[in-house]
């Protein structure tokens, strides 16, 4: 089949510009994570291998976990949802909202709300909903879409954003100085917050064993969000869950580390509950939302290991084809390896047209080996292309295999092509069979064929050998 | 095993290895119905036909000898991609073929237990190793660059960002062209800006898209397959 | 309606799952982080951690109130609990001292005083939550936020603050100064939170 796929399409297409900041903002992530474990730590795989056995015991166990979880938060006074499907999730949420009057909020960074694409629907149904973290308030202005778990604008420079402010009205004037458009930001924003009646946000584990949620932030957002408002309510994928309140230490270690190279965050909140009696400030109604959204299907399927992702970006940081191509190239909420394995299954009804996105790798195993959870990502790749294959999934640029297959069945057959692509090396390259062969071969100059040379060195080595009565 | 690559493009490689084994005193066989371990089919997640050219090459190397490789990708394909294209179904001799294969620069080091190298260059010689993807956690990476480094005037040079693939992936080549030229010139850049005198590899694969690269754009680079190295440093 | 068939889902996903994994037992030390741990007084730890990553540990008052007039913010809140050992004095020495924090005026307040419930050595972090702090937003919205501590509330390492979590619903860590780096990666520090993050051990 002949076209091109489109990830390689948007690594050709894209700005020269745009890939720069991600590749500077990658390479930049990458180097941070390793310094960061590796000057505090002696043996950090001893501890991802540990945080990858927790979460896999967790998730064997999820429904046990997740009904303690449920009773530990509202034993202490939070209203806790379930939400089968992103429609359901939204109308979760805006349920809430109404019953609470809330017609103006604040929200915090939540992978999960961007699944379920919460802004547009709430605006649309008259709530007002801002975008509190720098990165994704920018998104929102710009009405693009964030390209990096953890770096939202990874793909952005100070002039794009600059015009953004003036365009929108956050900045009377252009200036591109980065700590003048995050004064900026903080000035509009804060007001924003003062007149929110509520604030949503994500969360990135839930203790089972007394429903504490633990966010985390750089830039206090979500803390801001959550402080002058009556109403609280999280988004939680249900695989957020962890045992109990121990295991945050060995979380919160890799999660900053990974994502930033900071041992923390600079802000972690631990939230069960309400505002406590005597605290002016706060909501005074929390709910937390257990989102499903194609989760248990995962679950579910033979690449469950992905749901150990702890939302890192690590992984992204070091791919070399989402350095070139960038998150949007993935096309779906989550982007890079991560993505490459979780959009194709966990937004199966697309499993067509995502199918290429485990074969957008040369499974050079990166990913593996900076992810905090050990998630053995290229194995799952393969996997899905498998599927893809038993689905019969039609594939741009895909060399047929059964060919291939016969000829390395039969020896025979096997030698005699050897000794014969030694030809090759009189014709010019515009013979190959197909295209993309034609292309690759235009790349890279090939050697000669020396096709059946060594097995005959062999053979007469070996005789040699037999013939001198010595044993090679 | 000699791997596919060999067999068609680098039969210098294989016969450095036999040699090579051959000089530590292990008597080397080459069964030669061997034809390929089967990695482009499962790569492409055909694993109906990789399946059947994986259950063909572990008939070929039935039995206990340890089955020995030039190349950390064909023996990952044995150790690991097998076990996983066949974890529905039980193979007693594809588990056999995982148990006894090696890649061979963590054969001679942890296999053999050899930790330096008796050999030299004439002169100084800046090498830049590459280490190939699918080398990652086995022993191979570390084994093939404490021999090289034990050479005597071997100068292991390091470069930037060595950690990244060169792009060339088998079938991820042809389906993702723009990624996987990109990927090898970047990695080009960073090689050639280390000011080699050589490019060491335990992987013909990435060393034939690299320099295939190389050649192509008018910066050809010297290199060698490390065992070829091995070997040349004895002579 | 979603409860049960999320639930019912999660049931026959993992009754598929041949080996359940067990929960490992692990020791909490092999998260602690030997070189940020190095020393043995916790305040001196804490102080070498927290400046790391722009805090500011101080251990006087006057060392406060210099560092105020310098930063020229000169109006600010303090809880009332700690008026007579800290506001007092500030406002002798000509700063203006609330000790009501109003929020329609949330930008007159430059400083905000409060007490925090603890701190962690290791990670250079303050806590603070929802009990001991008499008002979130006088700890979130001025450029400096104070958090007042006792050497005997400061904890080693992280999974000892998290052993003594209690029953606040709300707990936050605070390690250092709010900040970001989504403009081209490069670190800004004084985002929605505080820029100036301070330590002041009493």
């Amino acid at each position: 089949m002949i076209g091109i796929q489109p990830i390689d399409q948007y690594a050709r297409d894209i700005s020269d510009e745009k890939q720069a900041s991600v590749i500077d903002g990658s390479s930049k992530g990458t180097e941070k994570r390793y310094h960061s474990l590796h000057q505090d730590y002696p043996d950090p795989d001893a501890i991802r291998k540990l945080a990858a056995s927790i979460k896999d015991h967790t998730l064997h166990h999820l429904g046990e976990y997740l009904a303690k979880a449920d009773e530990s938060l509202t034993a202490r006074g939070v209203n806790v949802h379930y939400a089968s499907t992103d429609e359901d999730a939204r109308q979760a949420i805006l349920g809430i909202l109404r019953q609470h009057g809330v017609t103006q909020l604040t929200k915090s960074k939540s992978m999960a709300a961007e699944e379920i694409h919460l802004n547009p629907f709430l605006i649309e149904n008259g709530v007002e909903c801002l975008e509190s973290d720098l990165g994704e308030f920018i998104i929102q202005l710009d009405g693009d879409e964030p390209s990096h778990i953890v770096k939202p604008i990874i793909h952005k420079n100070r002039r794009d954003i600059a015009k953004t402010f003036v365009r929108e009205g956050v900045a009377a004037d252009y200036n591109d100085d980065p700590e003048t458009i995050t004064r900026r930001a903080r000035v509009f924003l804060r007001e924003k917050y003062m007149q929110a009646q509520a604030g949503i946000t994500g969360a990135n584990f839930v203790c089972a064993d007394t429903g504490r949620l633990a966010l985390i932030t750089n830039e206090g957002n979500s803390r801001f969000g959550m402080a002058p408002v009556q109403v609280h309510i999280a988004l939680v994928g249900i695989e957020k869950v962890i045992p109990q309140e121990k295991d945050l230490a060995v979380f919160l270690n890799l999660l900053g580390r990974s994502a930033t190279g900071q041992q923390l965050t600079v802000y972690t909140e631990f939230i069960n509950g309400p505002r406590s009696a005597n605290q002016p400030d706060g909501p005074e109604h929390m709910h937390v939302v257990f989102m499903d959204n194609g989760r248990t299907d995962v679950l579910a399927s033979n690449c469950r290991e992905i749901l150990r992702c702890i939302r890192c970006g690590a992984c992204q940081n070091v791919c070399p084809v989402y350095r070139q191509a960038s998150g949007h190239a993935y096309r779906s909420t989550y982007g890079g390896p991560v993505g490459a394995v979780l959009s194709p299954i966990l937004f199966g009804i697309r499993f067509p047209e995502l199918a290429d996105l485990p074969k957008a790798s040369s499974l050079c195993g990166a990913c593996n080996e900076v992810c905090p959870v050990d998630i053995p990502i290229p194995d799952l790749l393969l996997r899905l292309r498998d599927k893809a294959k038993k689905e019969s999934v039609p594939s741009a640029g895909a060399i047929p295999m059964s060919p291939f297959a016969t000829l390395a069945t039969s020896p025979s057959l096997w030698r005699t092509a050897m000794t014969m692509s030694k030809a090759m090396n009189h014709l010019p390259i515009q013979v190959a069979p197909i295209k993309p062969l034609q292309d690759w071969l235009g790349q890279r100059t090939l050697p000669d064929s020396k096709g059946g040379d060594f097995r005959k060195w062999m053979k007469t080595h070996q005789a040699n050998a037999t013939r001198a009565g010595t044993t090679p | 095993m000699g791997t596919c690559l060999c067999d068609a493009f680098y039969d210098d490689v294989a016969r450095a290895t036999v040699e090579v084994l051959e000089h530590l005193g292990v008597s080397v066989e080459f069964p030669d119905n061997q034809t390929c371990c089967g990695q482009p089919a499962f790569n492409s997640g055909d694993w109906v036909a990789s399946r059947k050219v994986a259950r063909h090459c572990a008939s070929v190397f039935s039995g206990d000898l340890p089955v020995i490789v030039p190349s950390g990708s064909c023996a990952a394909m044995n150790f690991h991609g097998n076990p996983l294209q066949f974890e529905e179904q039980s193979d007693s001799e594809i588990d056999s073929l995982a148990r006894r294969t090696w890649e061979v620069m963590d054969f001679i080091f942890n296999g053999l237990g050899i930790k330096k190298w008796p050999g030299k260059f004439e002169e100084s010689t800046r090498i830049v190793f590459h280490r190939s993807c699918h080398s990652r956690g086995t022993g191979s990476g570390e084994a093939t660059l404490e021999l090289l480094r034990s050479i005597e005037n071997a100068v292991i040079v390091p470069f930037g960002q060595d950690e990244q693939c060169c792009g060339f992936g088998g079938t991820f080549s042809v389906t993702f062209p723009h990624i996987s030229g990109r990927m090898g010139s970047l990695k080009l850049d960073h090689l050639l800006e280390a000011e080699p005198d050589i490019l060491v590899s335990g992987d013909m694969s990435c060393l034939m898209h690299l320099t295939g690269l190389a050649r192509t754009q008018g910066r050809p680079i010297e290199h060698l397959h490390a065992i070829q190295v091995l070997r040349n440093s004895l002579l | 309606m979603s409860r049960a068939a999320i639930f019912a889902k999660i049931e026959s996903a993992t009754a598929m799952v041949k080996a359940k994994a067990a929960y490992p037992e692990y020791d909490l030390s092999i998260v602690h982080s030997q070189p940020k741990l190095e020393g043995s007084d916790l305040w001196e730890i804490f102080t070498r951690n927290f400046s790391a990553v722009n805090g500011r540990a101080m251990t006087s008052v006057n060392e406060l109130l210099d560092f105020l007039k310098q930063s020229n913010q000169l109006h600010g809140y303090c809880d009332p609990l700690l008026y007579d050992g800290i506001g007092a004095q500030l406002a002798a020495a000509g700063l203006v001292v609330e000790t009501e924090y109003h929020r329609d005026r949330y930008d007159d307040y430059q400083f905000g005083i409060t007490r925090a419930s603890g701190a962690i050595a290791e990670s250079g972090t303050v806590i603070i939550d929802d009990d001991r702090t008499s008002h979130r937003l006088a700890a979130l919205s001025p450029w400096v936020h104070v958090a007042v501590l006792t050497r005997a509330e400061i904890h080693r390492a992280i999974p000892d603050a998290i052993a003594a979590f209690g029953e606040s619903p709300n707990i936050i860590w605070c390690t250092g100064p709010s900040k970001t780096a989504d403009v081209e990666g490069i670190l800004i520090e004084g985002v929605h939170g505080p820029g100036d993050q301070i330590a002041l051990v009493i």
